[in-house]
């Protein structure tokens, strides 16, 4: 069921006004997404990686250039945007469902079909069983699902990923990103995961996106060309990685240096 | 340094429309001859009679004698609340014993016990005092009994390692550690002997002089004028030792950083 | 130290943790030393029964100021068969109920505007905390003057004293709402209502609900005040009443009535509490 969004950012802009002083958040960024797409965005914190997703989902505003989804300009949040955020943000006071229900609140479908979708994307992130559960008897992994299946029920065009894994423990976050590449390919959507984690951003993108901070932009952009599913330990794939590492001043003679001493 | 422009904080003009809606409708009523203006006195009727009030030395008389009641009140239930709380938060047995009961007294209403009180101890001073005493009590102690309780054992392991005497343990490191919540008690506890202080004046008025008194024997003489002044400055009381508190709050726990 | 505040467990009804509110719930484990505790606990009143009792035997005080208690039981039994205290009881529960139902809607509506606008916050805000600093009991004398002393007296002073709780734990309730939760709503196209109904009023019920409970409180206290003040009838008038016959017998049944009611109150308020902040286990 392709249901992807083509995003074209054209010479983005973004300031911050903080006590009279001026913040240059955005500087200039371009950058053409294709349907069905999948890019990662890495960067250092600071380089205004979240924002511009801010931007994207349409939770912030004031900016220079264009955001245009399949042609037209984004204004305000929309159901075509999805978003997860690194804290999984469920509502406490709801179960499991009630959460991914949300997410169709003010959708067109009928009740029934609400329904099904609900419970199939409960499925499809693993959690049959857990329908009744309430957020604080979900361990980190089992809420950022449920944060996932919130962000696809509603068939968005394109889903956005605010370092959604930052905050789990490395085999949970090798489990789930297998999981959201199953996810990926099964629901054709396009995707653009915002991370620090270089190797995640192989392992997911098709595009792998540098910024640098201060003030954000983008650096370069480096396609990636390895067959799915990736290996971490594939020569190609660490040749990737050291050469991403190296834009950000991490290169392989340093870490022998440091070896060394 | 912060220029005082920083300092000062922003009044909104906003906040002025009700207060002044207040005023000007009351004014309005009151000249427009519809309601009886001895029930409704004009604004300008209560300023002029408690500015004579004011000018008369009885005003700070009253003023004086409630504040002496309010403060040897506040002492006498402060320094109490805090033994006991600091009994309670220390000893299990203490708190096993007497803590049933004491928890259970609490949700006695404190005015109830004005009348037993009175039959004990008259409708003079003593009885006002213990009263205001009593009802600073509870907030103190129960304020201490917390702060006392949030004292992480590994404090208390800090004070074994370096073989503190049980006096040192109290003096360096219980109150200093529980200090953060009994000034809370204490700011609370000046809040209740001021109400207090007023419910003691009102309900024993038939004896001495006191803000409480002025006011509800101007009830009975039907001085709207005083009651409406004496209202206003026992308010004006209570939010001036409710300021005063919380300056002296965040000077005191200025250790504790800005991070509260 | 073996106090340890249970955090994952709802509060298991005990008689002692009830009474205990904001001290940390001891843990249930050990039944025999549960048990011990409430032993305890119940030594000290005896032990007060015991030397009431001596006292009046020997006389230490005249008859009038420390009855004996067992005439003081006499006393509850009989105005509790006769139904006098449950007469007088009724009137004093029947102001608070209407005061809270009263004040509790204009403080819901002003805490709900305060924390809902920020126009309404410039409006409200600075007359409303310049109001929340007055002894409630301050404004009885002017109440007496407008109302007279029958039970629009009463009612429109408890509800003064109501007020103030309901509006300022809705107003920090609904400010304390976290944008995260905000922003979610905003991201799903949510309308104001459903922003209300779905995101501020949830999040904000535990607050709210603690505000009842303070709201309950202090019109609890403000009922025995104003019938103290001026009634003829209720539990607060009986003490009065009682006082100046210095029959402190029916006081200290009243005093007893007046206390087992606030109990009651905090308990099953509290109850509700946590009862509808039960998916926020920790931090309540």
């Amino acid at each position: 069921m392709p249901n992807a969004g083509t995003l074209t950012i054209n010479k983005l802009n973004k300031h911050y006004r903080v006590k009279d002083k001026d913040l240059h958040i955005l500087d200039n960024v371009s950058l053409s997404i294709r349907p069905g797409e999948f890019v990662s965005i890495v960067g250092s914190s600071g380089c205004g990686k979240s924002t511009l997703l801010r931007l994207i989902i349409g939770l912030e505003a004031d900016y220079q250039g264009d955001i245009l989804l399949d042609g037209k300009p984004i204004s305000g949040t929309s159901l075509d945007r999805g978003i997860v955020f690194q804290e999984h943000r469920l509502f406490p006071w709801l179960t499991v469902e009630q959460n991914v229900g949300l997410a169709l609140e003010n959708s067109t479908l009928p009740a029934d079909e609400k329904q099904r979708s609900i419970q199939e994307h409960i499925e499809l992130v693993g959690l049959r069983g857990f329908e009744k559960a309430y957020p604080h008897q979900l361990s980190g992994g089992m809420s950022q699902r449920v944060a996932i299946a919130r962000g696809l029920v509603n068939r968005p065009e394109i889903l956005l990923l605010d370092e959604p894994f930052g905050a789990l423990d490395a085999m949970t976050k090798y489990k789930l990103q297998n999981e959201l590449q199953h996810i990926w390919e099964t629901e054709g959507i396009t995707m653009i995961l915002v991370t620090h984690d270089v190797e995640e951003a192989i392992y997911l993108g098709d595009r792998v996106v540098i910024m640098e901070p201060r003030p954000g932009r983008i650096k370069r952009i480096l396609p990636v060309d390895l067959p799915r599913p990736r290996n971490r330990l594939d020569l190609d794939f660490v040749r990737l990685k050291e050469e991403i590492l190296s834009e950000f001043g991490i290169d392989q003679q340093a870490e022998e240096e440091e070896l060394a001493t | 340094m912060a220029s005082l422009k920083d300092k000062l904080p922003a009044i909104d003009p906003r906040g002025f429309v009700l207060p002044l809606l207040l005023i000007v409708v009351w004014q309005a009523v009151t000249s427009s001859g519809w309601v009886d203006t001895r029930i409704i006195m004009p604004p300008s009727a209560v300023l002029s009679a408690g500015w004579k009030w004011l000018n008369s030395g009885l005003a700070l008389e009253s003023i004086g004698a409630s504040l002496f009641r309010d403060a040897s009140g506040f002492v006498l239930g402060a320094a109490a609340g805090i033994t006991i709380g600091l009994l309670f938060g220390t000893s299990k047995l203490a708190n096993n014993v007497f803590g049933p009961t004491f928890h259970t007294l609490k949700h006695i209403s404190i005015f109830a016990w004005i009348p037993l009180l009175s039959a004990f101890f008259g409708r003079d001073d003593l009885a006002k005092i213990v009263f205001i005493a009593f009802a600073t009590l509870y907030p103190v102690a129960l304020a201490t009994i917390e702060g006392v309780r949030s004292i992480a054992k590994s404090q208390y392991e800090v004070a074994d390692v370096y073989g503190f005497t049980p006096r040192q343990a109290l003096f360096r490191l219980i109150l200093p550690a529980a200090s953060p919540q009994i000034i809370t008690g204490l700011h609370l506890g000046l809040i209740f002997a001021w109400l207090a202080t007023m419910g003691a004046e009102f309900l024993l008025a038939s004896t001495g002089e006191g803000l409480g008194m002025t006011v509800i024997r101007g009830r009975a003489a039907f001085r709207v004028d005083l009651i409406i002044f004496g209202m206003l400055i026992i308010g004006a009381f209570g939010m001036l030792l409710n300021e005063l508190a919380t300056r002296a709050e965040s000077r005191l726990l200025h250790w504790r950083g800005h991070a509260r | 130290m073996s106090t340890i505040q249970s955090l994952d467990k709802p509060l298991v009804i005990e008689p002692l943790a009830s009474l205990l509110p904001r001290i940390s719930i001891p843990s249930l484990g050990n039944l025999p030393a549960r048990f011990g505790r409430i032993g305890l606990g119940i030594i000290f009143p005896l032990l007060l029964l015991y030397l009431w009792q001596i006292a009046t035997e020997r006389v230490w005080l005249p008859p009038q100021l420390l009855p004996e208690p067992a005439f003081v039981w006499e006393t509850l039994v009989d105005m509790v068969s006769s139904g006098e205290l449950a007469g007088h009881l009724a009137v004093s529960l029947q102001r608070v109920l209407w005061s809270v139902l009263i004040g509790g809607s204009i403080g819901l509506a002003i805490g709900f505007a305060m924390g809902l606008s920020k126009t309404a916050k410039a409006y409200l805000y600075p007359s409303f905390s310049l109001f929340s600093q007055f002894p409630v009991i301050a404004w009885s004398p002017l109440m007496i003057i407008f109302f007279g002393i029958d039970e629009a007296l009463k009612i429109s002073t408890i509800t003064v004293a109501v007020i103030v709780p309901f509006a300022v734990a809705t107003y920090k309730g609904i400010e304390n709402v976290p944008v995260k939760l905000r922003e979610v709503g905003q991201i799903y196209q949510f309308s104001f209502a459903q922003t209300l109904w779905r995101i501020a009023l949830p999040a904000a019920l535990p607050a709210i609900l603690g505000g009842v409970r303070q709201g309950a409180m202090q019109a609890w206290l403000a009922l025995v005040f104003v019938e103290l003040l001026a009634s003829s009838e209720g539990l607060g008038y009986l003490l009065v009443y009682a006082r100046n016959l210095m029959q402190l017998d029916v006081v200290m049944v009243c005093m007893a009535t007046i206390g087992l009611v606030g109990l009651i109150f905090d308990f099953a308020l509290g109850f509700i509490e946590r009862h509808f902040s039960r998916w926020a286990p920790k931090g309540r």
